[in-house]
């Protein structure tokens, strides 16, 4: 309470200030930045406060402060403050690779890949039926001939796959979970990045077979093999080279952690390859290499630096959320996303007796796989280039889902860890 | 592979193997870390390798006043005052009396400096001869590593202590009084208005963020709250076309002498203060940009007379003071190196639109970092040495 009357304060006081200074983006960006923080960090308090996690509060207050409610945060601030959540994803996927261990993925890799099939499969399937059969609700595609139907929806269908690696850390990061849910969760939404990627540009490829491009088209077969083979080889060659320097210094290692977030996206950038892939094996080969001590205080130093990013990465990702265009295809969306909780619970069980998995972490996995944020969003934008004509429907129906599926799966994966004994209820 | 991958992985070799070689050289030769982070910005920057573009320079514009908001409230987080009470009243007029000096000295000799070598008038160039005349008050704290009760080294932290305050104080208030006008109703905001506002911002600020962490406890909550009022702070400032430093510097005062968290909170500043000053040379460096005026000169006099002036006013201080017979006569050499605080008032005065020869002060500073940096923790130590 005493928070929410001190951001009301600043509030009053930001309006105070607003007419004596300069209306450029930049100077106004770093204002505007500062309260959402703050009013991320208050109302992420008062959602843990009543049991939800912090995260759905940063997002929350995204989306109160945001263009579409208050307009305190800008699009023009959100614009300018865009090389932050790169840098964040960045540095959440160093972060993920470096808490992954060696021995858990040498050993439980197939059990992931055989859920990932079993959970995937059946929720692409479920997702293409539904927005098959919602088709003629769909004013873009209500009266389409039944190619441009199975194209929007075998599109849509696999953004609605995707899972959300930086929500799953950032809940891990939240909660301190360690346990053999936390540790399960992690390596199936982890594993599951290369999968949907590459399931999303099959899918992507193929479509374009069924109906010529109108737009951008997606890249080939080639460029695609590319972008995750040389994602692994650009992170091995950072990831080694950061373990090589871990051997003989252990200054500044949150620095250092940055400085590798930066470089190490720009390299993939130009390299043309998947960043996200590249620093997550980065993180994974710097920290597995050659660990020592020093491997260790790397990780905490990477730990550190994407504290606060988890903040700003989550609040971002609220403002941004359309939320006239979420309200004004609800009816669409909602039976999309329920469709896609009812297959990822299922999917997730026939998985998880595919791979002998029992105990907790099997049964509440699923609700650790809700979630959806950066990929589903960028597969969207991608998938929306390729069409034109189709694009600001499908990219509206796109984000509608995601904006669901953002702000309530932190909810349950929370939940699954309280079920699971791995954190306070 | 392309020429630009080829690039950005020689920048990253050329890091690590820069960062290794010091690592070793601070250990072999007590040299202060920093100036490799200053020469990768330099190398990285639009006037090098052109890895960081003007674009992406300005794109970043929002970060360095961040750098900037955070330098002024680490300096303001040692301004704890039942810890500066028990230091004895005479090193306060010791240093009062060494920064003062400096200050005057070489504003007055930067001004001369500047009017002859660019024919300007003496009303042009008061601001960046002042802007340097704060800058060299500014000492960077090469005594804080050492724990021993001795007056020399008391006497070498108060002075960096109140250099720094000085220098932040007196460039902040310098710009309100150049301030742009800015009309509310029928009249323009007067420089005593402006430096209201800025005072304001940090008294205000401090006090709503002392009562915003409250009691909290875990670090990680602690840093998002500070760090979200120093990014409020600093923006505020920037927004208002002030300087960021003296805003948090107050924010980062009035925490550490109010907050039941003191501790927690010094030790977090701690632990981020150098990875921020290591970003602050990257983007000083990046950020750089050759003067369209003759600079050498000045550069190189504002150097020398930097040094000139704290050796020379040093003596006098402890002469007129009366500490002569505590502190030995060339108790300045402790007093040489530049630090953070200097850059970063440089930094401040280039972003804050500044029209009159802003590479020169900014050139004038990074060469006196670079240098100092180099030698500066070397000196104090031989000082201290010597002394105990």
């Amino acid at each position: 309470m005493r928070r929410a009357l001190i951001l009301l304060l600043l509030l009053w006081g930001m309006a105070i200030i607003e007419p004596l200074g300069r209306s450029a983006p930049a100077s106004q960006a770093l204002l505007t930045f500062g309260f959402l923080i703050l009013a991320a960090y208050t109302v992420g308090e008062i959602a843990r406060a009543v049991r939800l996690p912090m995260l759905f509060g940063y997002m929350l207050a995204g989306i109160v402060f945001g263009p579409s409610l208050l307009n305190i945060v800008t699009r023009a601030a959100i614009a300018q403050v865009s090389s932050l959540n790169q840098l964040a994803i960045s540095l959440i996927a160093l972060l993920a690779g470096a808490e992954l261990e060696w021995k858990a993925v040498r050993g439980e890799s197939i059990g992931y890949l055989k859920i990932l099939t079993a959970e995937v499969g059946l929720t692409y399937v479920g997702a293409f039926v539904t927005i098959v059969v919602l088709s003629p609700h769909i004013p873009v595609v209500a009266n389409a001939d039944k190619t441009t139907v199975t194209v929007f929806a075998m599109l849509l269908a696999a953004v609605v796959v995707a899972h959300s690696p930086a929500a799953t850390l950032g809940i891990l990061t939240e909660t301190k979970a360690s346990g053999p849910a936390a540790k399960t969760a992690l390596g199936v939404v982890l594993t599951s990045d290369i999968f949907i990627f590459l399931l999303f540009t099959l899918v992507a490829t193929g479509v374009q077979l069924l109906m010529p491009s109108s737009g951008a088209g997606s890249p080939g077969l080639g460029l695609v093999l590319w972008e995750v083979v040389g994602a692994v080889i650009v992170g091995t060659i950072i990831g080694g080279v950061v373990a090589f320097y871990l051997r003989f210094s252990q200054r500044d290692l949150l620095l250092l952690g940055l400085i590798i977030a930066l470089l190490g996206g720009e390299i993939a950038r130009l390299s043309h390859v998947e960043i996200l892939l590249t620093l997550l094996t980065t993180g994974f080969v710097a920290c597995n290499v050659m660990p020592s001590e020093n491997t260790i205080h790397f990780r905490h130093g990477v730990e550190r630096a994407a504290t606060p990013f988890f903040v700003v990465f989550f609040a971002l990702a609220g403002a941004s959320i359309p939320l006239a265009e979420v309200r004004s295809v609800l009816i669409i969306v909602v039976p999309i996303v329920v469709v896609r909780y009812i297959t990822i619970w299922t999917g997730t069980r026939w998985g998880t007796r595919w791979a002998d998995m029992t105990g907790p972490p099997a049964k509440h996995l699923w609700m650790s796989l809700i979630a959806q944020a950066g990929v589903a969003i960028g597969f969207a934008s991608v998938a929306a280039e390729i069409y034109p004509e189709l694009g600001p429907t499908f990219r509206t129906l796109a984000f509608a889902v995601i904006a669901m599926n953002e702000l309530f799966g932190p909810i349950l994966f929370r939940r699954a860890l309280a079920k699971a004994g791995e954190i306070e209820p | 592979m392309s020429a630009a991958l080829s690039l950005t992985f020689v920048v990253l070799v050329a890091y690590l193997a820069a960062h290794v070689l010091f690592d070793w050289l601070a250990r072999r030769f007590q040299i202060v870390s920093g100036a490799e982070y200053l020469l990768l910005g330099i190398l990285l920057g639009p006037h090098a390798a052109g890895v960081m573009s003007q674009h992406v320079i300005q794109t970043l514009a929002p970060f360095m006043t961040l750098a900037l908001g955070w330098t002024g409230a680490a300096v303001g987080m040692q301004f704890y005052v039942p810890r500066l009470i028990q230091v004895p009243v005479d090193h306060y007029k010791t240093a009062t009396v060494e920064f003062t000096t400096t200050f005057l000295f070489v504003s007055a000799v930067m001004l001369a400096a500047f009017a002859w070598a660019f024919d300007f008038e003496y009303r042009q160039v008061i601001l960046p001869a002042i802007t340097l005349g704060a800058i060299a008050a500014a000492t960077a704290s090469a005594a804080f590593s050492y724990t021993e009760d001795h007056p020399i080294i008391t006497q070498l932290e108060t002075s960096a202590r109140l250099g720094s305050a000085f220098a932040i104080t007196a460039f902040s208030l310098l710009l309100c009084i150049v301030h742009v006008e800015v009309a509310v109703g029928s009249r323009n905001l007067t420089a005593a208005e402006w430096a209201l506002i800025c005072v304001g911002i940090g008294v205000v600020g401090g006090t709503l963020f002392h009562l915003f962490i409250g009691r909290e406890q875990k670090s990680d909550r602690l840093f998002i709250a500070m760090a979200g009022a120093i990014i409020l702070c600093s923006g505020a400032s920037a927004y208002l076309r002030l300087s960021p430093l003296l805003p948090c510097f107050l924010v980062g005062a009035t925490l550490v002498n109010t907050s039941s968290n003191r501790a927690e909170l010094q030790r977090m500043m701690a632990s981020v203060e150098k990875p921020m000053y290591f970003a602050l040379l990257l983007f000083a460096g990046a950020f750089w940009s050759p003067s369209r005026y003759d600079w050498l000169l000045p550069v190189v006099l504002y150097v020398f007379t930097r040094t000139a002036a704290k050796l020379g006013a040093a003596r006098l201080a402890a002469r007129s003071v009366g500490s002569a017979s505590l502190l030995t006569a060339n108790w300045g050499t402790g007093l040489l190196a530049q630090g953070t605080v200097g850059l970063a008032i440089a930094m401040s005065y280039s972003l804050n639109d500044a029209e009159v020869v802003p590479n020169v002060v900014f050139t004038a500073a990074m060469f006196s970092v670079l240098i100092s940096d180099l030698f500066g923790l070397r000196i104090a130590s031989l000082l201290v040495q010597r002394e105990n």
